[in-house]
């Protein structure tokens, strides 16, 4: 009788340890996911983000824009830096007597964050940059009249400039260094013919004063030395490879008017592109294309289409690795007003997965980054209480970035 | 509709037990004189020297719980956190429980097994304003959060009769295991919007989200509490047990915390919290040794 009891007892014993254990606190959890809305409480403010950084203490930078006032012309400059477990630290509402209308991308360069601005009077090009701890912001601008900037990328420690030159009507493709040194500069007609002029330069202003449709200006360049643009030209939303030298570009992807075009570029490297494109309202998806040639349009494409993105839909490209494995994600917004997530496999091209963030409130992509611990990083802007313009911040785990990519 | 089935099926054995008891003639009581009953008394407590007892008890529960680390989604930039946190309300929403008993009773003392199925809720809210200068620029948002949870609790519990007789008081100790069968929430906001020009109050749909895999797959607590025993005769026991665990671990998912995109999009991320309960149950025992048909007991010569 007794051991019978003794055996049962040791059992139970057995069971209440093997379910006990209990769930340990780890602060890497903490890092590896979270989901953070930053929050202002006052009702007229509006603030949504353009790019991101990782700063070396694991934490965020992010490069955002805000409302200044109900007549403001343009967005002001918001930055906004968190912590590794994404909580706030700390925010700079820049002074638009320091510039306005910041682009993206955020560079990292030596120990300064970059990014372009505008200058509110003139609306020259400045540089803007910010230290790690958000300390200041400085702003210089550009040696030369460089106007309306719209794209930049960081190459070959020069930055990759496209603007747009209001007088010239002429999106300008420009070479800069770090100082704001014009090393090469070089404009193409957005338009022929004096209506068609005024109808695509509606589109590009519109696009700065934030009261029309945002263009997907991209600028960047290829292992062949040739830059791109995604901008207009010829009338038409399009991307142009120029050396930055001759009159003519050295190839263009047309685009159709203001109805179709590419709504993201990446170079991937070598010969090939990642490209999204829009088409009458429709969103088309093109992870593995061959860098263009003989003057296409973009309409000749093809893709995967995909109905569930809004009309004529932002869209973001990121490559990513993962133990050794690449893929592309594509970032885009829903019609459920999510921010939708498609991973495809870089080399073959073929669809893997997807996930879809946020629910109830709005929620629109701006950018997305690979984080140092094999994680994603995912900004965007949400409207709390279906209103109020707040950025976001998504981040995934490598581990679940991981089960995305190897499904 | 769980808990109609756990109080009929309580009745049921109630009655049964009851009903046997009323077989017994009532002539053959009558018949009972001092010495005889003394003598019963004798083979009782012999009987209950020793004793294997298997029961089955039900009963509601009501559950609070304790932060140890307090989240969330939305991150204040101009305001103090606490304005936004979770106020937990506590011991308001009921839950229910049935639990299998079995127990084996050895000189006063008493160990216990006691496999329970939990349903535990509780609920917390949080409240946003944004406002102005401009008076009609006032928005106020409540974000009401209710969970019910599953749990299949494995309690071990050393009792102390600390009477003999046909009332048995005792106090119970012991220590639980409680693994997570499911979770839901609830998230219903509500508000008043006063932008629009007037005091718009407002309600939506409530959201509800399974949410098993934001809660620990299992958590661990000390039990604590006291009972009746009441003899019903033939030594079917009715069993009146009040209880208090006391949650040692952490029942929210540390990984998974984030995890639930939709829960995230509605800004509600769960803090680490222990759970705490206190249950109200009714049952019958019954004795497993001596046992012949019909519910008698070899000790009822």
């Amino acid at each position: 009788m007794l051991r019978k009891l003794y055996s049962l007892l040791f059992t139970l014993a057995g069971l209440l340890i093997i379910a006990g254990c209990s769930e340990k606190s780890n602060p890497e959890y903490d890092i590896q996911n979270f989901t953070s809305v930053f929050d202002n409480n006052k009702f007229d403010a509006s603030y949504f983000p353009i790019d991101m950084r990782e700063t070396p203490d694991g934490g965020y930078i992010i490069l955002g824009g805000r409302r200044l006032s109900e007549n403001s012309e343009f967005a002001g400059i918001y930055l906004l830096k968190v912590d590794k477990f994404g909580q706030f630290e700390k925010e700079i509402d820049v002074p638009k007597s320091t510039g306005v209308y910041p682009v993206g991308k955020l560079i990292e360069y030596q120990t300064r964050y970059y990014f372009f601005c505008m200058d509110e009077q003139t609306l020259n090009a400045q540089i803007a940059s910010v230290d790690a701890l958000l300390e200041a912001v400085a702003a210089k601008p550009v040696q030369g009249t460089l106007t309306y900037p719209g794209a930049v990328s960081f190459i070959d420690n020069n930055f990759v400039l496209l603007s747009y030159d209001n007088s010239a009507k002429q999106s300008v493709i420009s070479l800069l260094n770090p100082d704001g040194g014009i090393l090469a500069s070089k404009g193409y007609d957005i338009g022929v013919g004096a209506d068609d002029q005024i109808i695509t330069e509606k589109y590009v202003i519109e696009h700065y004063l934030r009261t029309g449709r945002q263009w997907p200006f991209e600028v960047g360049k290829m292992a062949n030395g040739l830059y791109y643009f995604n901008g207009f030209f010829n009338y038409t939303f399009s991307l142009v490879f120029s050396d930055v030298q001759a009159d003519e570009p050295r190839n263009v992807v047309q685009g159709q008017s203001d109805k179709g075009g590419l709504s993201a570029v990446s170079y991937i490297g070598a010969n090939k592109f990642a490209f999204a494109r829009f088409s009458y309202g429709n969103n088309y998806i093109l992870p593995n294309k061959d860098v263009p040639t003989g003057s296409p349009s973009s309409s000749d494409f093809g893709g995967y289409t995909l109905p569930e993105l809004v009309a004529d839909a932002p869209v973001k490209i990121l490559p990513v690795t993962v133990d050794n494995k690449t893929a592309l994600v594509y970032a885009s917004n829903t019609r459920s007003k999510q921010i939708g997530l498609y991973f495809y496999d870089e080399n073959s091209g073929k669809f893997i997965s997807s996930r879809y963030l946020g629910f109830s409130n709005p929620y629109e992509i701006a950018s997305l980054i690979q984080t140092t611990d094999g994680g994603l990083a995912i900004t965007g802007t949400t409207y709390l209480a279906g209103r109020f313009p707040r950025i976001c911040v998504f981040k995934i785990s490598k581990e679940e970035l991981a089960g995305q990519i190897n499904k | 509709m769980k808990r109609l089935y756990f109080v009929l099926l309580f009745f049921l054995i109630v009655a049964t037990a009851t009903a046997q008891e009323k077989k017994r003639s009532g002539s053959e009581r009558k018949r009972k004189n001092n010495a005889a009953y003394n003598k019963k008394n004798k083979e009782d407590d012999k009987f209950l020297q020793k004793q294997w007892w298997l029961g089955f008890k039900a009963g509601p529960n009501l559950s609070k719980v304790s932060v140890d680390k307090t989240y969330s989604i939305v991150v204040p930039t101009n305001y103090e956190a606490s304005t936004i946190g979770k106020n937990y309300e506590s011991y308001n929403l009921m839950g229910s429980q049935a639990t299998l008993e079995v127990s084996f009773y050895f000189k006063g003392f008493t160990i216990s097994f006691q496999p329970t199925y939990q349903r535990s809720r509780f609920e917390y809210s949080n409240q946003f304003t944004w406002s102005d200068t401009v008076a009609t620029h006032n928005v106020e948002l409540k974000y009401n959060q209710e969970q019910k949870l599953s749990y299949a609790v494995l309690p071990l519990l050393v009792k102390y009769d600390f009477l003999t007789g046909r009332l048995r008081p005792y106090v119970q100790i012991g220590v639980y295991s409680a693994l997570l069968l499911d979770a839901t929430k609830i998230v219903t906001v509500s508000g008043v919007d006063q932008a629009s020009g007037g005091a718009n109050e407002f309600q939506n749909e409530s959201v509800i989200v399974g949410a098993k895999d934001l809660f620990a797959k299992s958590h661990w607590g000390l039990l604590g509490g006291v009972g009746l025993n009441y003899n019903l005769g033939n030594n079917v026991r009715l069993n009146f047990d009040v209880a208090y665990k006391h949650g040692m671990s952490n029942i929210s998912s540390t990984k998974n915390r984030f995890s639930s995109d939709r829960l995230s999009g509605v800004g509600d991320a769960l803090d680490d919290l222990k759970l705490d309960n206190i249950s109200v149950t009714l049952g019958c025992l019954f004795p497993l040794r001596f046992l012949s048909s019909g519910f008698k007991t070899l000790d009822k010569k």
